[in-house]
């Protein structure tokens, strides 16, 4: 188990693509003005149990999280995130995207606390995924408190299938079933992929990602 | 007598168990132009949908042949790839599949099809930029998301566009005119009749006559309670506008 405790110190940057970690837990501290990126990017079928908390103990501070998962046999995904504005003016951003196939077990628990000084805190939490496979489950639970009363705080939790609208819609332009699937996977986890800074990073995961559907 | 391009037999079909189509009987031949009227919930769009192969459509009798084949034996993607084109009624937004992606796959399976070798990278861009310009298309068609965002009109050009990128030799308009202002219209119809040929046709559904003005058909049918009941030329199409369905019941 990695476990890792970091302060990101006033005006500190930090950007960490962690890929295929079967366990991880990550605590980290922000000051002032500080950013913090992380990249969870699990593409291979093994078991996985995440965990990351953050906690904003200066103003002006960024948090990205960003995970991406793409399961299938029986392997299960656990993440768990904790994101703790102690003070105003902090932003963060989750973006959870898992794709299930098979007998494939996903689970996303996203706390995001807002203390009651946090006045104008920006935090938005998504968490959208697909089901391939009428045996694939998928648990998410967002958990907010907020205890400020000046603040964005935003948050969606989507499960579905493959759009068959949009797959019809490219078999009808000749394009073969299996290629449009890999397409609308490909564009689904894209959102993650392109968040990345790097461009070569992109082109890599964006490479990745492909092999693996 | 040539091989009509697309003959459609005594066509039953049925959604959900309901029948929707009550035995069509229709043939077309190259270089026609056939619009389809008729009052909503006659089957117009039953039948672009099991022309095309829609998974949520039953065919339960006849026959289709295009080019002599069996169409209704094909999957859609072969059917596309045979050549029938569908301009949706309704485009389905593609959030992060890029326009030049789509239409890159698409070409490319098409002409693997006819055993031609894929394009290039730059003759595929010609290609995108030669087309765009007929539908009068911004140069940033390219790296949008497939009708994500779109408006009504820039769907229904980007539909001809794709059109024009495939070269079919039967496209099916479902009511391509909705939703259009007067400008979109002239465009999207200007390229519709830009791309006919001698050698391909189409069937334009419509409700309204203003089409017509600038797509000129060859023969009108009127579609209803999913037979055809009524056939005659352009000046049926106009006759329909000035006294409405209800007169072909007299």
């Amino acid at each position: 188990m990695e476990t890792v405790k970091i302060e990101l110190a006033q005006g500190e940057r930090l950007e960490r693509v962690l890929e295929e970690q079967g366990h991880a837990d990550w605590h980290v501290v922000q000051q002032t003005g500080s950013v913090l990126r992380l990249f969870f990017i699990n593409l291979d079928p093994r078991d996985a149990d995440l965990h990351v908390c953050v906690e904003q103990q200066g103003p002006d501070c960024v948090t990205e999280l960003y995970a991406l998962g793409y399961l299938s046999g029986s392997a299960h995904l656990s993440l768990q995130t904790d994101v703790r504005h102690r003070v105003g003016q902090g932003r963060s951003r989750q973006v959870v995207k898992y794709v299930l196939n098979d007998h494939a077990q996903g689970e996303f628990y996203g706390r995001l606390y807002i203390a009651p000084q946090a006045q104008q805190t920006d935090a938005q939490q998504t968490n959208r995924n697909l089901l391939l496979s009428p045996e694939a489950t998928m648990r998410t639970r967002p958990q907010l408190e907020i205890y400020a009363d000046d603040v964005k705080a935003a948050h969606g939790a989507t499960t579905g299938q493959l759009d068959e609208s949009a797959l019809f819609y490219m078999r009808q332009r000749g394009i073969d079933p299996a290629e449009a699937r890999r397409m609308l996977l490909a564009a689904f986890l894209g959102e993650v992929v392109d968040a990345l800074q790097d461009e070569n990073m992109r082109e890599q995961l964006r490479r990745r990602i492909e092999e693996s559907l | 007598m040539n091989i009509p391009l697309l003959s459609i037999r005594d066509l039953h079909a049925s959604i959900a168990g309901k029948e929707i189509l009550k035995g069509v009987n229709l043939e077309i031949q190259r270089g026609e132009i056939h619009a389809i009227m008729g009052p909503n919930g006659a089957g117009k769009s039953t039948l672009s949908a099991v022309l095309t192969g829609h998974p949520d459509y039953t065919v339960t009798g006849g026959q289709v042949l295009l080019n002599g084949k069996d169409l209704l034996a094909m999957a859609p993607e072969e059917r596309a790839r045979e050549g029938v084109f569908l301009s949706f009624q309704y485009p389905v937004e593609i959030p992060g599949v890029s326009m030049v992606n789509f239409m890159r796959t698409a070409v490319n399976e098409k002409r693997k099809h006819e055993g031609r070798e894929p394009l290039s990278a730059s003759e595929f861009l010609r290609l995108m930029r030669e087309k765009r310009a007929l539908l009068e298309m911004a140069d940033k068609l390219n790296n949008r998301s497939v009708n994500e965002g779109f408006s009504g009109g820039e769907k229904k050009k980007n539909e001809i566009f794709q059109m024009a990128m495939l070269e079919p030799c039967l496209s099916i308009l479902d009511e391509t005119d909705s939703g259009l202002d007067i400008d979109a219209l002239r465009i999207v119809a200007q390229g519709v009749s830009r791309l006919h040929t001698p050698d391909n046709a189409a069937i334009v559904i419509t409700h309204y006559q203003r089409l017509l003005d600038y797509i000129v058909p060859d023969y009108v049918h009127v579609l209803a309670d999913g037979r055809i009941v009524k056939t005659g030329d352009k000046s049926l199409a106009l006759e329909l506008e000035e006294k409405g369905y209800a007169f072909l019941e007299q």
